[in-house]
């Protein structure tokens, strides 16, 4: 199975049905199938073909699920990026992933030509192409490459995950069996299309003939409207990470209406959740609650489903048991497998493991995730934190080294370094910017240098100037005590 | 309020809040926010309570989108749009 059959098929069986909602308009199966077919058409006859790839740089729509389809209809890979990330830092992908055309909304279509390499081909999203004679459906092997997310790394580049049909499929049929989907179901889509959250929303909606029904990243906390959309939309299975419903429960009143009645399942993954906000969130739906884990490089590949006694202990639910046929382990540092009571890394190993990174030889083996678990009396895993610098914000994980190699390339920069401050819902990016003797830079040209060369969620929350970086004993700079001072009240510049 | 007064009043939240009092006066009316990364997704839900609960105009969803949160101007705009009494045309333009 390929991720664009599901369409195919269900445009096939049940055309008439809703397949994408958005805030501006929606498509049918049919007309799902048709668009992706033209685009398709359009693409080819620009010389898209099997193993290309092709970056997708607009906002939420139906029409840019289309595009998603179209491109692979043709054997092709798709490369997201979220359309308010400025047409430099596209351009960069363009040339790391060698796309050989992007597709975005016609106003963007000027900005862009320039900044690509020649012979880069920019479609307007929007343009309508002439369907073609027969539909558009090359056979891909689950083995092909579907997509590519970038995501942090630790030198300053953000890593290209390439992720096969294979992958994902196995993914997305686990998650319609365990939800039992039915074309009768409103999957909502909360997570940026460049965050692989999305692919739950989107493809296991399509895989059981069920409809997808859009949130515009503008709108992905803003409390009270996200509650709106959840009643509106008649979501029956929502997918987010936990910051989004802790923030619809404490600003949008989530919890003062009834929950709906065909809300049926509300997955959550990408960081902890607190269990007290669980244990409320159980008392207000009968919903089934599942917490999903998995890095972008193994999609999901374990899943707790919320059960009574997770809500009498005090710690966030287990991140549960190996899932979509993956095997799952926790290695101690002597690199023996960690049994009951004991600690370790977490390995995946199985079909939804990624083929590796762009430019990077082939993965190969099980996969060290850099998580540490416990492994609980019957088996399944509790998360306990990183082995390394890797952090979260609000679920989308960053190597603060990365915005730290950026922030040094500025030429008013002499040294910075990068922290989380806060947790959950109030955790921020804050970075500490030493700069060169007689520079002043400011807050707003160091937002848009990192903006123009990284994904939109490492730009920093906060900078702080400082006229030294402290050091611990040893020499190194002291974390810690930039994190305390990020967490009182605003340091003046200095 | 003056499109002037609702303009300087966001500008004053979005350097207060967002930019740490952008105290090299580099924030413009025009300054693409969403591009250099001042609006995420955080800050915009942020900005929307300000504008409802300081300037009494609630954004609906259809008016949340890029085109409306582009800069000061365009956000300044489409409150002047939404706090007309006759509220028949949303902001909800691209």
């Amino acid at each position: 199975m390929t991720l664009h059959r599901f369409v195919v098929d269900a445009a096939a069986t049940a055309p008439d049905r809703p397949a994408v909602v958005g805030p501006s308009g929606s498509l049918t199966y049919r007309a799902l199938d048709d668009r992706a077919n033209a685009l398709a058409s359009g693409l080819r006859a620009r010389g898209v073909g099997r193993g290309d790839r092709v970056v997708l740089w607009a906002d939420k729509s139906p029409e840019l699920v289309a595009a998603m389809q179209a491109v692979l209809r043709l054997g092709a890979a798709y490369v997201p990026a979220d359309r308010a990330v400025p047409a430099a830092r596209v351009a960069a992908m363009v040339r790391d992933c060698a796309a050989r055309a992007v597709v975005t909304g016609a106003e963007a279509v000027p900005r862009l030509s320039d900044a690509l390499p020649s012979g880069t081909h920019v479609l307007d999203l929007a343009a309508e192409f002439a369907p073609p004679a027969a539909p558009v459906d090359e056979a891909v092997t689950a083995d092909a490459l579907a997509y590519i997310l970038y995501t942090s790394g630790s030198t300053g580049k953000p890593k290209g995950v390439r992720v096969s049909h294979g992958n994902a499929t196995a993914f997305v049929d686990w998650a319609v069996a365990e939800l039992r989907a039915t074309p009768a179901d409103r999957f909502a889509n909360h997570a940026p299309l460049t965050f692989d959250l999305s692919v739950l929303d989107l493809y296991a909606a399509f895989a059981s003939g069920a409809s997808v029904h859009l949130v515009p990243n503008e709108l992905a906390y803003a409390p009270r409207q996200l509650v709106d959309f959840l009643h509106e939309e008649r979501i029956s299975v929502w997918y987010s990470v936990p910051s989004a419903l802790t923030l619809m429960m404490r600003d949008g009143g989530l919890l003062e209406r009834p929950a709906p009645d065909g809300l049926r399942a509300i997955l959550f993954a990408g960081e902890p959740f607190a269990v007290d906000h669980v244990r409320r969130l159980s008392g207000w739906t009968g919903a089934r609650l599942l917490n999903l884990y998995g890095p972008t490089e193994t999609n999901v590949c374990t899943f707790h489903e919320v059960e009574p006694a997770d809500l009498r202990r005090d710690r966030p639910v287990p991140i549960g048991r190996a899932t979509c046929g993956d095997r799952v382990w926790a290695r101690r540092p002597d690199g023996s497998v960690a049994e009951p009571g004991e600690e370790g890394e977490l390995l995946v190993d199985g079909p939804t493991v990624m083929l590796g990174y762009w430019g990077h030889p082939p993965h190969r083996g099980p996969y060290p995730t850099g998580d540490l678990v416990r492994v609980l009396p019957d088996g399944a895993f509790e998360y306990l934190g990183r082995r390394d610098h890797m952090v979260k914000v609000r679920g989308h994980r960053v190597e603060l080294g990365e915005v730290e190699a950026v922030l040094a390339t500025h030429p008013d920069v002499a040294e910075a370094v990068a922290t989380v401050v806060g947790t959950g819902m109030e955790s921020r990016l804050a970075a500490f910017v030493l700069p060169r003797p007689g520079r002043e830079p400011g807050v707003l040209a160091l937002k848009r240098h990192i903006a123009r060369r990284l994904p939109r969620y490492m730009v920093v929350d906060e900078v702080h100037r400082v006229a030294h970086l402290p050091r611990t004993r040893n020499g190194k700079i002291d974390r810690s005590a930039l994190a305390a001072r990020a967490a009182g009240p605003t340091v003046p510049a200095t | 309020m003056s499109a002037d007064e609702i303009s300087e009043k966001i500008g004053s939240y979005i350097r207060e809040r967002f930019l740490d009092g952008d105290l090299n006066r580099e924030l413009e009316e025009t300054s693409p926010l969403l591009e250099w990364g001042v609006l995420n997704s955080m800050n915009t839900a942020l900005l929307l309570m300000f504008i409802r609960d300081e300037l009494g105009v609630a954004v609906p969803p259809k008016g949340i989108n890029a085109g409306n949160f582009r800069d000061i101007r365009s956000i300044t705009q489409m409150v002047i749009e939404l706090g007309r009494p006759q509220q028949a045309t949303v902001a909800g333009r691209d």
